[in-house]
């Protein structure tokens, strides 16, 4: 396998165990332990088909990936020159500065450690928190007296079988457009035109509303026109001569 | 109310309530100024000495009566500890940068630990020992800063009931020790110390 179908495949494996979270972390992996010859890595490709990944990164995403990527180079760069040998080796000052920066740094975070320390011994768990916590409300409905007679009212009652819950919504007429529109059909046939107070007389709210939705399709296929010469009144509905579809 | 009526007074509202009772929350109840009930705490507190199970202390900003420390592994026979309530090493590291530095936002204390303090962070969130202190300007990251529930828990009077953190600083010996564990560990070179 060359150097580039190393990279290619790795690029393209979905892969998210305990230790790696990508295939990048994986080839870093491999090539810390020299499973990899970094030299033959091309590192152009690999970056140019990282950017050119799916993914869309967050900030620290986006962070992790620029110092994989950075060890990588680094890595490589070093391989390329040779730096173990000792001979010629200088220390890097970049290096020295990150590794000073890194000592300072777990200087300063020390105190607030010892904090930690200090108020893990205060923790209230075994110690600070060692009165009632329990709502007032709560303790004082636990503490209302009642007398045994209360107490056996409240048994029975809780003994009578309850109403058996309604099932009458289940069922509720259902009303059918289609059914509703050949009627309409039928009434127009009958007498060319019909007033819609009188076919929805004595109906509920949704019968109503479903024969409007009727009216409305007869108008949107031409078989009927729709008159309502005062707002909120009756409407007339007349059937339409030509290409009547009842006839 | 005499000053013999209010302390006795006082020791029963103690007594009753779930959460401390400041000075002020004090003063409605037993109807007396911040004078007098400061007086009658006084009393009531040498009333509870060293014989006593119990002891009237200020913890987060209030008042209670509580059993004392030395009692508190006999009192743990009585009440169930749930697991969860027990704060990681992490968590207790952070709450100790927010204490000490607040308000302060997540990336200050990513900065100051060294690590990412997000999921931390919103486990302190999740169990209250830390609360939102509003923006850095507009737009900016969201500060935080520590909650009564984390002074009751930590026995403190208040936000600055700490300990100096000059106390907690590392020594000259101590700072040199951590460079040479850095040493040791190949992360600096002898050229450093």
């Amino acid at each position: 396998m060359s150097a580039s179908g190393r990279v290619a495949d790795p690029l393209r494996l979905p892969l998210e165990l305990d230790l790696f979270e990508g295939p990048l972390d994986l080839l870093l992996t491999l090539v810390l332990r020299e499973e990899i010859e970094l030299a033959e890595l091309p590192l152009r490709d690999l970056v140019e088909a990282t950017l050119r990944g799916p993914d869309e990164w967050d900030p620290p995403t986006t962070g992790e990936l620029v110092l994989l990527l950075c060890s990588l180079v680094e890595l490589k760069a070093r391989r390329l020159v040779g730096e173990d040998d000792d001979d010629d080796y200088a220390p890097d000052p970049d290096a020295e500065l990150v590794r000073e920066r890194l000592a300072a740094q777990l200087i300063a975070f020390a105190p607030f450690q010892r904090a930690g320390t200090w108020l893990s011994m205060q923790d209230g768990i075994d110690g600070a928190v060692r009165y009632r916590r329990v709502p007032l409300d709560r303790a004082a409905a636990l503490q209302a007296p009642h007398a045994p007679s209360e107490l056996l009212e409240a048994i029975i009652r809780l003994m009578v079988a309850p109403p058996m819950p309604s099932m009458g919504h289940m069922n509720r007429e259902r009303i059918n457009v289609g059914e509703i529109v050949a009627e309409l059909r039928g009434a127009l046939r009958r007498t060319g035109r019909v007033s819609f107070d009188e076919l929805t007389d004595g109906t509920d709210r949704l019968a109503q509303g479903m024969t409007l939705m009727a009216c409305l399709e007869l108008a949107r296929r031409g078989e009927a026109s729709l008159a309502q010469p005062v707002p909120f009144g009756d409407i007339t509905v007349h059937r339409m001569q030509p290409g009547f579809a009842g006839e | 109310m005499s000053e013999i009526a209010l302390d006795r007074a006082l020791e029963a509202l103690l007594f009753l309530s779930p959460e401390p009772l400041s000075i002020v929350r004090l003063c409605e109840l037993a109807e007396s100024s911040p004078g007098e009930v400061q007086r009658a705490l006084a009393v009531l507190g040498a009333r509870y000495g060293d014989e006593s199970g119990l002891e009237v202390a200020e913890i987060a900003g209030g008042w209670v009566v509580r059993a004392r420390a030395e009692l508190g592994a006999v009192c743990d026979r009585l009440r169930a500890r749930p697991p969860d309530e027990r704060l990681s090493p992490a968590a207790i590291e952070t709450l100790a940068v927010i204490a000490y530095l607040e308000p302060i936002s997540r990336p200050e204390i990513a900065r100051v630990r060294g690590v990412s303090a997000e999921a931390t962070v919103g486990s302190l969130l999740d169990r209250g020992m830390i609360e939102e202190a509003g923006r850095v300007g507009d737009g900016g990251a969201m500060r935080y800063r520590t909650t009564p529930a984390f002074q009751e828990r930590f026995g403190l009077r208040g936000s600055s009931d700490l300990p100096p953190i000059t106390q907690f600083e590392l020594s000259g010996a101590e700072a040199e020790a951590v460079r040479q564990r850095l040493r040791d560990a190949g992360h600096l070179d002898d050229e450093d110390a």
